[in-house]
């Protein structure tokens, strides 16, 4: 039984005091299996970290286009991160117990002489501990982010401190269509946006719920009938970006799609006066 | 299976006025029965709404015409028997229950309204092969149409096959564990001679059948367009095929309740002397856990398509804004129930898995009462966290805090079963078979769906992930990857018993890495589309999405391969594998311990339970080491 254990330690004249903790974690620490699990533990985390990159890079297929959006992408990357030591260890030892501790194939029913483990109470509570922990920080930044993202959808981080444009954005089966109420009421199909100056969604639908989605802003709410929805953003992003439907609505739900165009000072002007308002 | 010639001489002679008309019922009957009745109900329901003989379809005509189909099935199977003779005052004789448990072994009894729970055991295994091969045929066909860039389907047929595929693989995993193996082995492993209530248990598997009929029929009337989660009032839209979906979810939920309080009266009253509730085997415990999620949850899917019905035929508007009704009411009602399904479904697996796990590695279970702790924690959270389906809907925003919370609390007792998971693992060597290959799949999809999970439960990551791609590829890695990989595990371990045949391992294992990989492929794609900015439920992308799309779908087309391979590994070795001895993987839970093929009631003499089922493996050194440097008297 001896040749099991590689203490590195030489032994001590027995006692019958307990050895301290750190002797025990010291011998543990030492054994074989765990120094490989360790090493494979780190590999397995180091793996998520461009996984990480990945997947908030490529939120929305491109760059934020307004602050909330950023917001969106920080959240995924930091769990993604925070997440990756334990999933890192458990697949550690699913690696190690596939390929490390030794197998037995055959249809003999094989006489493995495993150690029988029947619990651990140091190690239920450490991983308690550590995964209430996890849980906790998950929550707290959850918290926290959403009121962030809440005030951004007010229009918190505007430079100029500019009063929200109110858009009324309408959802019916197959088509987005929206209307500038301060602008006179205009109409368009196309979402036009001012650069930099907050911008208030009230969306409502007349046939079935919708979901109307600027993708690279991370604005997201669903469209009711029979009811009012509120969203909001600054985009920050002057270019063209993608509506979409995100909520089954029908035959030609794939097809609900448009763009919202952010226009600068100047544009913007031109095109509230091509549509026939004077500023 | 096989029947002796001295078995059938012992037969008991049955008086014939009765058993005649008994005998005669089976399925065939029964098919018949409900299409008399429906046929007399569409006529009927024609001439009394609209004075024809026969009217084209509306919705109070299919109703009533459905209604006739699942009375005529249930008739002609004579799931009626026993009541009509109860009522009469005479209830079965001795001989007849006896006929009707299964007495005579022969094939037919496979086929009628059997109460013995093994025969139940197989039906519902054949029964569910059935619904997961019609849901797998509708995925090909969604992924077909995803990966080229022309119109294959019209887009009404393409979202019927999506809402098909997503009620039929709800229902399939649903019943993949707790039907076949939860009645076949459950109260074995509880050391009962059958079920609390057999006439219930044969009752639950034919509603099944009864529900699934019309499901299947809808998809020729119009179908249902809307996904599983058919929302109001997009679904009041839909030609009256939907009447169909209505029908099946209304009867499949009764047919769970009856089913959910057998296993849970089994499992409470019925279990063997001495085997206190610490002897009591973990997948005992997660079938428990599961059914008794599936008692109180059900009936909001049922009160969700009662009301959507009434909405239909009874001109109310529970769900019809214009007439003053709410979509939120009916997403409400919905995700009560839509999310403990999912630990209705993935919970059994799970319990499987470790049950499995612990025969392989020849070791006790890390930690039988963390691994309890676990299942109860997910039990006592998964009423509480329904609205995170509804973070993006408006319905109050302020509701994002606590759900948020509560969806993240669910992550703690999952993650003290995967303790007991890589503890069980840890120092073990391993003893190769299928199912525990299958165990360390299922635990890798788990940590891929336990991470995405986490994006979703956040409110301000679920603004971007919301009825993307992103979610269909999560919940198919925690429904198909941990739930129906789990019962592949499952249904390979115990096939041995419930056939008396070995699985054949080596093709099984080719066909079910290939759909491992396969697996891979088309999810990790799907979230890569989602993640892009891709929605659900379409029936074209664009560009941006074609690749994603086209990778997806090759690595469904090696799913369905996968399957295809698994599936004839399955019942080859069902027609001709090698014989099995009553305990090929030396297991020590008492269904091992009665001889196979299983006698009609399971143990010649009732067991009696002296230890936990989990004495494996030697004590260990490093233990014992501890214990002298501490004086202590070394653990045996």
């Amino acid at each position: 039984m001896s040749q099991d254990l590689d203490t590195s330690p030489p032994p001590e004249p027995p006692t019958n005091r307990p050895l301290p903790p750190g002797d025990r974690l010291g011998t543990f620490l030492a054994r074989p299996y765990v120094k490989h699990i360790a090493a494979i533990w780190v590999v397995c985390t180091l793996i998520w970290v461009p996984i990480a990159y990945w997947l908030a890079g490529n939120m929305g297929a491109g760059p934020a286009a307004s602050k909330l959006m950023g917001a969106l992408k920080e959240t995924v990357f930091v769990f993604t991160l925070v997440s990756a030591p334990l999933m890192g260890f458990v697949l550690a030892v699913i690696l190690y117990s596939w390929l490390g501790w030794g197998r037995v194939s055959g249809d003999e029913v094989p006489d493995l002489k495993n150690p029988a483990i029947k619990g651990n109470p140091i190690a239920v509570t450490i991983w308690t501990i550590v995964v209430s922990f996890l849980a906790f920080f998950l929550v707290t930044w959850g918290i926290v982010e959403y009121t962030v993202v809440n005030n951004y959808a007010a229009g918190s981080d505007n430079p100029e401190k500019l009063q929200p444009l109110e858009v009324h954005v309408t959802g019916q089966q197959w088509l987005w269509s929206f209307s500038y109420p301060e602008q006179g009421g205009i109409s368009s199909e196309t979402l036009f946006l001012p650069h930099n100056r907050p911008v208030v969604f009230k969306a409502t639908s007349k046939d079935v719920i919708h979901n109307f989605w600027i993708v690279p802003m991370g604005v997201k709410i669903d469209v009711n009938p029979g009811a009012v929805t509120l969203a909001g953003v600054t985009p920050d992003t002057l270019g063209s970006f993608p509506i979409r439907c995100a909520e089954l609505c029908g035959m030609h739900h794939a097809f609900m799609q448009t763009q919202a165009v952010v226009l600068d000072k100047a544009d913007w002007n031109s095109w509230l006066a091509s549509m026939g308002v004077t500023s | 299976m096989t029947t002796t010639a001295t078995e059938t001489a012992a037969m008991p002679v049955y008086p014939k006025n009765f058993l005649r008309s008994l005998r005669r019922q089976n399925v065939f009957t029964a098919f018949a029965g409900g299409i008399v009745g429906f046929l007399v109900m569409r006529v009927a329901a024609s001439l009394f709404f609209r004075g024809e003989f026969w009217h084209g379809d509306s919705n109070r005509i299919i109703t009533v015409a459905f209604i006739g189909w699942g009375v005529g099935f249930m008739a002609g199977i004579g799931a009626f028997n026993g009541v009509f003779r109860w009522f009469a005052g005479k209830d079965l004789d001795h001989a007849e229950a006896e006929y009707m448990a299964g007495k005579d072994l022969g094939v037919k009894r496979y086929f009628r309204y059997t109460t013995d729970h093994k025969v139940v055991g197989i039906q519902y295994l054949v029964v569910t092969m059935v619904i997961l091969a019609i849901g797998g045929t509708l995925a090909m066909l969604i992924r077909t149409q995803l990966g080229i860039s022309m119109e294959l389907f019209n887009p009404n047929t393409y979202n019927s096959f999506v809402g098909t595929h997503g009620v039929a693989m709800v229902v399939g995993m649903i019943l993949v564990v707790t039907g076949p193996i939860g009645n076949f082995i459950v109260p074995m492993m509880v050391g009962a001679r059958d079920m609390a209530f057999p006439r219930l248990n044969a009752l639950s598997l034919w509603l099944v059948v009864a529900a699934l009929i019309p499901l299947v029929m809808s998809l020729f009337m119009g179908g249902i367009r809307d996904g599983w989660t058919v929302y109001q009032p997009l679904a009041i839209q839909a030609p009256p095929g939907a009447v169909g979906y209505i029908f099946f979810i209304v009867i499949f939920s009764i047919s769970t309740a009856v089913s959910s309080v057998n296993l849970l009266v089994t499992i409470v009253r019925m279990r063997a002397r001495g085997m206190t509730w610490s002897r009591t085997p973990i997948f005992v415990y997660s079938v428990a856990a599961s059914v008794g999620l599936a008692l109180p949850f059900f009936p909001f899917y049922m009160y969700s398509q009662l009301l959507a019905l009434s909405d239909r035929t009874l001109s109310t508007s529970f769900f019809i804004p214009e007439r003053g009704g709410s979509v939120w009411l009916y997403e409400h009602i919905f995700w009560i129930l839509g999310h403990p399904e999912v630990y209705v479904i993935i919970l059994p697996g799970i319990g499987a898995c470790l049950e499995i796990m612990v025969v392989f590695l020849r070791k006790p279970l890390f930690s039988f009462r963390t691994a309890v702790v676990g299942i109860a924690g997910i039990v006592a959270l998964a009423g509480l966290v329904w609205a995170h389906h509804m973070f993006m809907t408006g319905w109050a925003p302020l509701a994002g805090y606590p759900f948020m919370i509560s969806t993240e609390m669910i992550s703690i007792p999952l993650s003290l079963i995967v303790l007991v998971m890589i503890g069980t693992m840890w120092r073990g060597k391993v003893w190769t078979r299928l199912p525990m290959m299958i165990i360390y799949a299922v635990v890798f999809n788990k940590i891929i769906g336990g991470l995405t999970g986490i994006f979703l439960s956040d409110v301000p990551a679920d603004m971007h992930f919301h009825g993307s791609m992103f979610v269909t590829a999560h919940f198919h890695y925690m429904l198909m990857g941990t739930g129906l990989f789990g019962a592949m595990a499952a249904i390979v371990f115990w096939f041995p018993k419930m056939t008396g045949r070995m699985f054949d391992e080596r093709l099984g294992s080719i066909g079910f890495w290939t759909a491992f990989v396969g697996f891979q492929i088309t999810f990790m794609a799907m979230f890569a589309a989602g993640n892009l900015g891709m929605p659900r439920r379409v029936f074209q992308s664009s560009e941006l999405f074609l690749l994603s799309n086209q990778i997806s779908t090759v690595g469904a087309y090696m799913i369905g391969v996968g399957m295809l391979i698994f599936l004839a590994a399955l019942i080859s070795s069902w027609k001709s594998g090698v014989i099995a001895s009553s305990n090929p993987w030396g297991s020590q839970t008492l269904e091992w311990q009665t001889p196979t093929p299983v006698p009609l009631e399971n143990f010649p003499v009732l067991p009696v339970v002296t230890s936990d089922p989990y004495q494996y493996g030697v004590p260990d050194p490093y233990q014992v080491e501890r214990d002298l440097e501490t004086q202590k008297e070394p653990v045996a």
